[in-house]
């Protein structure tokens, strides 16, 4: 129907009818109009929430390879199907137009981005981790020993020049990863937002 | 809670929280930051449980309590310090549990002094304390002499006893704000129910007196044989999805996976580490340098360690210091994995001042970030800006396999559930493709060095396989060729003998992936659901649940019975892992009264003494190897109050020492009261999430949180002359912003040492970037830390205000 | 014949998440909305037609000590709904379990339903001309589950389950909450000819901004029970008259209905 609210107000032949075809309620009208549930079809699979350290599990609807819905995991017994609202929201992340689509690369002075090749962002990244762990490399130093007073000089192996802050907010297999990727390459300067 | 219990973990579970008679919740706004608390805490109201709350706000958590005490922030170790007072004065703690579990009766080191607000062995210099006064007076065996009674003059009850009997109710209202006889009001409440449980968060930690915050909550706990119990225990509720997995995976500078000492110049060797830390680090010390090295570890070459870099214990800055390091010109690549610096960092001014001294910074997250494009921030000179940055785009957390551990330290598995977006990868991906590509570039180097890149154990696959990376931290045990099953078979096993990533976690894959159990029944009805998902450390739901138990093994509350000893069949048993030495050692057997068998005493620590256990009498190699050595506290072994860094007053117990003398503090520029005369207290709100950087970008969360905001109190807007939603400008001497004002009798003013104060308070989810930009309110706080813990003193600073 | 269901909203366990807020945006697939803070914590202070459901807070600061209650909003599937009764083209309709359904295919967006609902909770969408209320999820209900606001809810403070076992539990838990609070109250179980979603307040409706005593308008009880049985041949009768007078009552009502459900804040 494609009348405005106001124009039918003011045509009363309208008005008339559209009662005359609309009088009397129906109380089976739900039921006839049937309630498909958009979840027929889908496969469910269990995640966890990315917010606060609740762990609570969600559930996501598939279908076909799309997000249909996504909700509480009634089966989690940490919170039996509950959700929070940032939880809630979350299958706004799975098609975010605001994701960036592919690696970018900042050169110095510019004022934007570029899009760049995941070959071209590692090429660069591993590149510059090797010229800066050479350029600052300590291999040993002095140290003082603190029963004798004498001074020794140690193996310490460290890259001074390289810093890596981890995140609270990746797997446990990735933080796993980066603590021994940061200790591999040489830099005991590894931290994250665990005291943030 | 490490130094007072020998775990740093939170020791129940949410389900457990329905098991409490009445909660303190302190430092923590659950019903906003952790909503899923509230699932439990609402289910313990149903029966009866009284909930109390002190916050300098009145949260949407405090709508739910029955006692509400609004609190000058960072005043915590006042009251605290009352309700200590008031538990010994009326002797209302549990003497036998005390005496049991705890190191009430230990004699202490008779140079042991505390005065004028600063412990005995205080370098001035140095801001550290020696620790060799924060004794025990030792038996010729290195065991620690044990008083009669709770009155020797010498023990740590007594200590403890004399350090809080300054630590009147009168004196905690003069300093917090709160009224006497409300604070005798939360003593009597939360004494006369038990179990009761304590829940913070980082209202307890963002302090420089964070650690000792905390230490009055296991004082408490302990003193009320709390500890150990269904319904009790202290709840840290941690920030953020997995950082509970991320700190036992150490992403720290201090340690390494499994909370393992990181070794510094001075443990020049592995006999040097071993002699410093005791088998007990050295234990999972071998094994994780037989995950990362494999075949290449061997005895003879102690097993790789002199590869992994040492720490200089004069540079060893933590994630707030970091940025100072770059604009000095130490750091010249900062990886920056999923962290928003640009907008959670206090005194946020400094981040980009470092990150613009950087060669190259590489940030990988699912939006774009403040932090990633720092550079244009307006304000910012891009073209002066030379640092180069790479984004990469990372899979979502529904896009990606694998194991993150909630705050009760429940490892959980998911599968990828889509497909992640676009050409996004998860971050394991990007580690091991940017590794795979270093070892090229290094690939035929014989330079010494470089060989903890080329003998690294390090395959995960082709597109890496988060599973494979699982079992690796699980361990395998080189005499079966196997996975490790157990953690028991891991402590068991000969050193050297095994491998684990992280000895913690080990036999979370050794019978199939116990993190993906999915059983989740509760014959119970306490909410232990043994069989879903796996808990760290051997499926133990309820830590330290030995000491819910009598001097004959039985649980002491039989409606919340966790762990037993059976006699007949001489073991510990139970609906919950036993928390025990030896399943085998019964309750007559000194092992079998162990309820902190992670501490060197096996008892809870009241007086967090030094002490390192099983150090041979007489030692017949040159470096003796001890057993274990006590988590300390570096600012004192009993909680002290300090006025926070910057105070609108005067520390009224010692003048002279108005701040704690280990703070490390990193601003430079200093309000007064004079200048900035109000405190601001800043948090976070159900809506969004830490820095944002996720949830201003989902517009459903836009809609309901659309902007920040500064709560003020009608007596402030009246004199400042602003109602609500005007605009009001907030300044600390280290920066400003502009936000909109919500009046609130939410906020009143309240009087400190007869003085009167207005809390003022903000939400720092905000930055320049996302579809919800705001202003950040880290312009304004400061960075100063805590000694031990490390985190910064969000939660008060002194500003201004004005209408805008 | 189905029974009726309910929703009992406990306001002494809600601890205003707005979880109920996003899960129901999200299960209809609802967009968000450009909003700004109105007053405290609050963006929105009214359904539109895109957003079914919504919370408020009420501060009152009484002898030194602060009540912050809160409650969420939306329609509250009457038994005698006023809506039904007032829309001329029978769009909307009541089912067994409860609840009252707009049928989009026949509303026509005329705003008699949003004038006559004493809490002004359907919202028209000028440009599709159609109007927009909770559904109570009866998509999720009929095939057996919760209602999204219901499932979502971490503090357990909404239930959902069939009406007579539900004010059961709603009585029950109205003795124990008013021991701590005596002006709590139940509100909705007898109203509009008792309500699906039943609410225990902490204090008095007013101070949540809900009418005491909502009731449908004295002219559509005359259109609805005594002209409409005698069908469709009276209309043309009944003529000029009759519609003038639904207009004006229409008019009326828009007004008031903005007071007396609409802007909730500010106490």
């Amino acid at each position: 129907m494609n009348v405005s609210r106001r124009s039918f107000l003011k045509a009363s032949g309208i008005t008339l009818a559209a009662f005359a075809s609309g009088l009397g309620f129906d109380v089976a009208a739900a039921k006839a109009q049937g309630y498909a549930l958009k979840l027929e079809g889908c496969t469910k699979i269990t995640s966890i929430c990315h917010f606060c350290s609740g762990g609570c599990g969600m559930l996501l609807h598939i279908k076909d390879g799309k997000l249909i819905h996504l909700e509480g995991d009634p089966d989690n017994p940490i919170n039996e199907g509950g959700l929070c609202p940032k939880a809630a929201s979350l299958q706004q992340v799975a098609y975010s137009p605001d994701r960036p689509k592919q690696p970018m690369y900042r050169a110095p002075g510019a004022k934007d981005w570029q899009y760049i090749s995941w070959d071209e962002a590692i090429e660069r990244i591993a590149k510059k981790t090797k010229e800066i762990r050479e350029a600052t490399f300590t291999k040993t130093e002095e140290i003082t020993n603190a029963q004798t007073g004498a001074k020794e000089t140690v193996t310490v192996n460290r890259a001074e020049g390289i810093a890596v802050i981890g995140s609270a907010e990746i797997d446990n297999e990735e933080c796993y990863l980066l603590t021994k990727f940061a200790r591999l390459i040489g830099t005991p300067f590894h931290e994250h937002q665990a005291r943030i | 809670m490490s130094p007072s219990f020998g775990r740093g973990a939170m020791t129940n579970s949410w389900q457990d929280m329905q098991n409490s008679e009445v909660f303190l919740i302190a430092g923590s706004n659950c019903a906003e930051c952790h909503p899923i608390a509230w699932k439990w805490i609402n289910r313990a109201r149903l029966k009866g449980a009284k909930v109390i709350v002190v916050d300098p706000r009145f949260t949407r958590t405090a709508s739910k309590a029955d006692i509400f005490a609004q609190i000058r922030p960072g005043t915590d170790i006042a009251y605290l310090g009352a309700i200590i007072k008031y538990i010994i004065d009326n002797k209302l703690y549990d003497d036998y549990y005390v005496k049991t579990f705890t190191n009430a009766l230990y004699k202490i080191n008779k140079d042991f002094k505390f005065e004028d607000g600063m412990f005995s062995g205080f370098n001035s210099e140095t801001k550290k304390y020696s620790y060799s006064t924060w004794s025990y007076q030792l038996d010729a065996n290195n065991n620690p002499i044990k008083a009669d009674s709770l009155d020797d003059p010498d023990c740590a009850f007594t200590k403890l006893k004399e350090h809080f009997s300054r630590y009147t109710f009168e004196l905690a209202e003069q300093i917090t704000g709160i009224p006497a006889a409300k604070i005798k009001e939360i003593a009597e409440v939360f004494c006369s129910r038990r179990p009761g449980n304590i829940l913070y968060a980082l209202g307890m930690t963002q302090h420089t007196t964070a650690v000792q915050g905390i230490r009055c909550y296991a004082i408490i706990q302990l003193l009320l044989g709390n500890m150990g119990k269904a319904g009790g225990g202290i709840q840290a509720l941690r920030g953020e999805p997995n950082v509970q997995g991320s700190t036992d995976m150490a992403n720290l500078n201090a340690n390494l996976p499994g909370y393992i000492p990181y070794p510094t110049n001075a443990e020049k060797t592995l006999q040097h580490f071993a002699a410093k830390h005791g088998t007990a680090q050295y234990r999972p010390m071998v094994a994780i340098l037989k995950a990362w090295f494999g075949q290449n570890a061997t005895a003879a070459n102690d097993y790789g360690y002199d590869w992994l870099p040492k720490n200089n214990p004069a540079n060893m800055p933590t994630q707030t210091q970091f940025f100072g390091q770059m604009e000095k010109g130490q750091f010249k690549l900062l990886f920056n994995f999923g962290s928003n610096s640009t907008v959670s960092i206090p005194d946020r001014k400094i981040v980009a001042r470092g990150l613009s001294k950087l060669d190259m910074l590489v940030v990988t997250d699912i939006f774009e970030t403040e932090t990633a494009q720092f550079w244009r921030e307006p304000g910012m000179k891009p073209e002066d800006i030379q640092t180069e940055v790479i984004f990469l785009p990372a899979a979502f957390v529904y896009e990606k396999a694998g194991t993150m551990t909630n705050s009760s330290r429940l490892i959980q598995w998911k599968e990828a559930a889509l497909k992640p977006l676009n050409e996004s990868l998860p971050d394991l991906d990007i580690i091991d493709l940017i590794f795979k590509k270093i070892r090229e570039l290094y690939a035929g180097s014989t330079d010494p060095k470089d060989n903890a890149i080329l003998k690294a154990n390090w395959d995960y696959g082709k597109h890496a396989d988060p599973y494979k990376v699982l079992e690796e931290i699980n361990g395998y045990n080189d005499n079966t060729g196997k996975l490790i099953s157990s953690l028991a078979e891991y402590l068991n096993a000969p050193i050297g003998t095994v491998s684990t990533g992280c000895w913690i976690y080990a036999g979370v894959t050794g019978s199939g992936n116990l993190a993906n159990q999915r059983n989740n029944s509760d014959p119970t009805g306490l909410g232990l659901n043994k069989d879903y998902a796996y808990a760290w450390p051997g499926n133990i739901r309820v830590l330290y649940n030995r000491a819910s138990c009598d001097a004959n093994g039985q649980p002491v509350d039989e409606k919340r019975k966790l762990i037993w000893w059976d006699a007949a069949q001489g073991v510990w048993t139970g609906y919950d892992g036993p928390d025990v030495v030896d399943k085998t050692k019964g309750p007559d057997t000194p092992e079998g009264k162990v309820a902190f068998k992670q501490t060197p005493e096996g008892v809870g620590r009241l007086f967090t003494a030094s002490y390192t256990s099983g150090v041979p009498v007489a030692a017949t190699v040159e470096l003796p190897v001890p057993t274990r050595s006590a988590g300390m506290t570096v600012d004192g072994p009993l909680p002290e109050f300090y006025e926070p860094i910057e105070s609108p007053t005067a520390n009224i117990l010692h003048p002279n020492v108005q701040n704690n003398p280990c703070a490390k503090i990193i601003s430079t520029e200093f309000g007064s009261p004079e200048e900035y005369p109000h405190v601001l207290t800043t948090y976070g709100v159900v809506e969004h999430f830490c820095a944002g950087a996720i949830t201003r970008n989902i517009p459903w969360l836009n809609e309901i949180m659309p902007e920040p905001f500064a709560e003020i109190s009608k007596s402030l807007a009246k004199k400042i002359g602003v109602k609500e939603g005007d605009k009001v400008e907030v300044s600390s001497a280290r920066g400003k912003l502009t936000v909109r004002a919500i009046v609130t009798d939410r906020l009143q003013p309240y009087k400190v040492n007869g003085k009167e104060v207005e809390t003022i308070g903000m939400p720092w989810s905000w930055g320049f970037a996302s579809l919800s930009p705001g202003p950040s309110t880290n312009n304004v706080t400061m960075a100063a830390i805590d000694p031990g813990a490390g985190t910064p003193e969000y939660k008060c600073c002194l500003v201004n205000i004005r209408r805008a | 014949m189905t029974t009726r269901k309910m929703v009992f909203v406990d306001t002494s366990l809600c601890t205003g998440c707005k979880g109920c807020s996003v899960a129901c945006k999200a299960w209809n697939e609802l967009p968000a909305e450009k909003t700004k803070l109105i007053y405290g914590y609050i963006s929105q202070d009214s359904t539109t037609p895109t957003t079914w459901t919504y919370m408020s807070y009420h501060e009152k600061y009484e002898n030194g000590k602060m009540h912050f209650l809160m409650m969420k909003h939306q329609c509250y599937h009457c038994g005698d709904p006023a809506c039904m009764k007032a829309c001329p083209v029978g769009a909307i309709s009541q089912t067994d379990s409860g609840y009252v359904l707009i049928n989009q295919d026949k509303c026509i967006g005329c705003g008699y339903c949003v004038a006559n609902c004493p809490w002004g909770i359907p919202k028209t969408d000028e440009t599709k001309n159609k109007t927009y209320k909770c559904t109570g999820c009866i998509d999720r209900v009929e095939n057996g589950l919760k209602p999204a606001c219901v499932s979502t809810c971490q503090p357990g403070a909404l239930q959902f389950g069939d009406r007579e076992a539900m004010l059961q539990t709603a009585k029950a838990r109205l003795e124990e909450v008013k021991k701590s609070y005596p002006k709590a109250n139940l509100y909705g179980e007898n109203l509009m000819g008792g309500t699906t979603y039943v609410y225990l307040l902490l204090d008095e409706p007013e101070v949540y901004g809900l009418p005491a005593n909502p009731t449908v308008p004295s002219s559509l009880t005359f259109w609805k029970d005594i002209i409409q049985p005698y069908g469709g041949w009276l209309i043309p009768l009944a003529g000029a008259a009759a519609i003038g007078s639904f207009f004006s009552t229409r008019l009326i009502n828009a007004a008031s209905s903005k007071s007396k459900g609409g802007k909730t804040h500010g106490h």
